[in-house]
């Protein structure tokens, strides 16, 4: 397969994989804000600050309100992970790559930037807004329901598979950091229990969640979850071991593995949920790095030569 | 005047039309398809019309067309007409025969002109007419190709004349395209008149791919049984990006880029894969001569590939088609094709040429300018339809400036007698009006020769109008060959 075919099929998948996410994001972060008292809510800030866009949003707006926020979040052009831009440049990787994909697919793809893009001019309402980003979820499903049922299982679909779960790992990072990065507050325990119901439902994560995990609903548990559960596919752990079974049906392997075969023994040893959040944001820093090596032992093994 | 339903027809004029007659008297074979549309109200016509759209849209038919003055170019549905274009069995015979002949000896006009140029030599051809032209490449020099070819895939355009015969306008030589909206009107019509196909024996053109395949790899140097070839793009945002990636994929093979390929110090041609560097035999280039090979051709190209005409020079790649063909692609050199036929094949040529003026012969151009209401004045080196001056529509104080402008370059210019392109009945404005219309059909040459069934149909969808260009207002049909 062409170096440049497979580097378009691992970015279309990392970008509507992203765009999912932040939709995700934004949309459990709006529901937390109506069930917290305003003065103990956590705001927008972290968000930002986990998406490592609070200086570029900074650089054209002076606070974090809400419509600001998500309107940065969701359409902003300039806002290269904005999910309008994510859209766009999912759709012209797929332009390259059109005669590899099914015929379904790219209809999906075509149907999930048109539908979300057509809103973009007219001001919309709360309501509105959440549809419409739930709408960019289900597609993005819909998108990759398709490719697993109907894509032989070969090169390209090796390429979609690494693209959507490295991305998928990263943004856990993400929106755990998002809620970890704050001062331990001095709320009541309920409000904080809150904080990480959210954060379960933001990944799909609830269900799953508790069929591991009964009684109260506490952070080093979740926490715990969400990095080092086997099974679950939205966990840090389970993401991995995609990536490498991804990597075991690819040439050129031997760097890609041992480094995961490292990276998967260091998650399982690890005792996260016992950390304060300062430890916590230390690991996370040092988990995205890794994964960022995993993404140019990529780059270096099959797109550049 | 007839008038049957919504069928819009009267006698005047004197372009052939392929469905009626003289005194309308309509053709036996269009006689199905004529009581087919007066059974249907206006509704139904729009029905299929709508039907045809929307086919059209979902399998994501489309062409690029360029604003003059911008560099912004936007995607447009492909236009269809559902009204098929109808050739008999027996006449496109006779067309197919006529369309390899002239291949055959304009194959051996363009290797000829890299060796002994013989043909040049026996009838005294002007040296600004291939030798110095920017066609002729010296790097083809005693070059000899396999099988003798070097315009591989061809595609000619036709039209009917008012004698209802075929007559060839032009032969496409470089990278003719289309055929991948042949290939879909047929798809589309399927889907949206299935009643119609029952009612006659209509000839399958879907063979098409895998005959350029079987072409493509005919003319590998390569020892290996299968050879690997690649189809190389200047990229998505060619006008004919939609075809490139619709033959790719029929014919499973890579569509690359400049950028992912590459010449190695052994001088073979690799690609770059995820597995490395894959060596690559044939390449089926949609990019024209100069923009091959930054070290010989444009050097600004960034959509070539460095060291590419070396390697096939040494014969370590094969391209099609070959670099340097263009030089029988020119309207001057047209008017030479029945002498070709006549001098290397020793047979008398079987498809009409049309008279073709020289605006450098002084005698010619005062004819020209003496009779230019009857003719059409055409720039050797445009294609597209674009630079096309036809007399009878100019003003009289138009003429000069133009006689002038041609002097200054007279080489550039070649003079044709105006032929009415014959029409068709087509859908227009709810009702169903004659059309005119021209006909590509595409020549593979290879160890066989192959051409389609019919061809692409274009249609000048404005009344009167004899532009058929997609990118200047034309429609297409499908083109149906009948037993």
């Amino acid at each position: 397969m062409l170096s440049r075919d497979a580097e378009h099929l691992y970015w279309l998948a990392r970008y509507i994989e992203r765009a999912e996410n932040t939709g995700r994001l934004i949309n459990v972060n709006v529901e937390m804000m109506l069930d917290f008292p305003i003065d103990k809510s956590l705001g927008w800030e972290p968000i930002l600050e986990a998406m490592n866009s609070k200086d570029d949003y900074l650089v054209n707006h002076k606070s974090f309100n809400e419509s600001d926020v998500i309107h940065y979040l969701s359409r902003e052009k300039n806002n290269l992970n904005s999910i309008a831009s994510c859209l766009s440049f999912a759709s012209y990787n797929s332009e390259f790559i059109k005669d590899d994909l099914p015929r379904s697919a790219v209809e999906e793809l075509n149907n999930i930037e048109m539908n979300f893009l057509k809103e973009m001019t007219t001001s919309v309402s709360k309501r509105k807004r959440a549809k419409n980003i739930y709408e960019v979820i289900s597609s993005s499903q819909r998108f990759f329901g398709i490719i697993s049922d109907n894509f032989s299982r070969g090169y390209a679909f090796e390429f979609l598979r690494l693209g959507r779960f490295i991305e998928r790992a990263d943004m856990i990072t993400r929106i755990v950091d998002s809620i970890c990065t704050s001062d331990e507050k001095e709320g009541t325990i309920d409000l904080s229990t809150l904080e990480w119901v959210n954060l379960l439902k933001t990944l799909s994560a609830h269900q799953a969640y508790r069929k591991v995990s009964r009684g109260e609903i506490v952070k080093d548990s979740v926490i715990s979850f969400l990095f080092k559960d086997d099974s679950f596919p939205r966990s840090i752990f389970r993401c991995l071991t995609i990536i490498k079974k991804s990597f075991q049906n690819l040439p050129k392997n031997d760097e890609a593995l041992l480094f995961i075969d490292k990276f998967l023994e260091n998650l399982k040893s690890s005792r996260i949920g016992k950390y304060d959040n300062e430890r916590i944001h230390v690991f996370i820093d040092s988990t995205q790095k890794k994964i960022s090596t995993i993404d140019q032992l990529i780059q270096k093994s099959y797109f550049n030569n | 005047m007839k008038k049957d339903g919504l069928i819009n027809y009267s006698d005047e004029g004197n372009s052939y039309d392929e469905f009626f007659g003289d005194s309308l008297k309509i053709r036996k074979h269009a006689q199905k398809t004529l009581n087919f549309l007066s059974s249907l109200k206006l509704e139904e016509l729009k029905d299929i019309n709508s039907a045809t759209i929307s086919a059209i849209q979902s399998m994501g038919i489309t062409f690029r067309v360029y604003q003059d003055d911008s560099n912004s170019s936007d995607n447009r549905t492909w236009p269809l007409d559902f009204i098929p274009r109808l050739i008999k069995k027996e006449e496109w015979k006779m067309v197919e025969k006529g369309l390899i002949q002239r291949v055959k000896a304009l194959n051996m006009f363009i290797e000829d002109c890299y060796n002994k140029k013989k043909f040049l030599e026996e009838f005294k051809i002007d040296d600004s007419l291939v030798l110095k032209t920017s066609a002729y490449k010296k790097y083809c020099l005693n070059k000899k190709l396999k099988h003798g070819i070097w315009s591989h895939i061809c595609g000619s355009d036709l039209i009917k004349g008012e004698d209802g015969d075929f007559y060839v306008l032009e032969d496409n030589l470089r990278v003719p395209s289309g055929v991948s909206y042949m290939l879909e009107n047929r798809m589309v019509m399927k889907r949206v008149l299935p009643d119609l196909f029952n009612k006659y024996g209509v000839n399958p053109v879907d063979d098409y791919p895998s005959k350029l395949y079987e072409t493509l790899a005919s003319v590998s140097n390569a020892k290996t049984k299968s050879p690997e070839i690649v189809l190389l793009t200047p990229g998505i945002y060619n006008s004919a990006y939609f075809e490139h990636s619709y033959l790719a994929q029929q014919m499973g093979i890579d569509l690359v880029e400049g950028s992912d390929l590459e010449v190695g110090k052994d001088n073979y041609v690799y690609k770059k894969t995820i597995e490395g560097l894959q060596r690559v035999h044939v390449i089926y280039r949609r990019i024209d001569d100069d923009f091959l090979d930054p070290e010989v051709g444009n050097p600004e190209s960034t959509i070539g590939v460095k060291g590419l005409i070396k390697s096939w020079s040494q014969k370590k790649v094969s391209i099609i088609n070959a670099p340097g063909c263009g030089i029988a692609d020119d309207k001057a050199v047209y008017s030479y094709v029945p002498d070709m036929i006549n001098f290397y094949l020793k047979e008398k040529p079987i498809l009409k040429n049309i008279d073709t003026y020289f605006m450098n012969n002084k005698e010619h151009r005062e004819f020209v300018e003496k009779n230019i209401h009857n003719m059409v004045i055409k720039p050797v080196a445009e294609s597209g339809g674009y630079g096309i001056v036809i007399g009878k529509d100019l003003k009289s104080n138009e003429v000069a400036p133009i006689f002038r402008k041609i002097k200054n370059n007279p080489r550039n210019f070649v003079a044709q007698p105006y032929i009415s392109l014959s029409t068709s009945p087509t859908f227009s404005n709810d009702r169903i009006e004659p059309r005119h219309l021209d006909l590509r059909p595409f020549i593979l040459s290879g160890l066989k020769h192959y051409v389609t069934v019919g061809g692409l149909t274009r249609v000048a969808l404005k009344k009167g109008s004899s532009i058929v260009n997609s990118s200047q207002g034309g429609g297409s049909k499908d083109t149906w060959v009948i037993d």
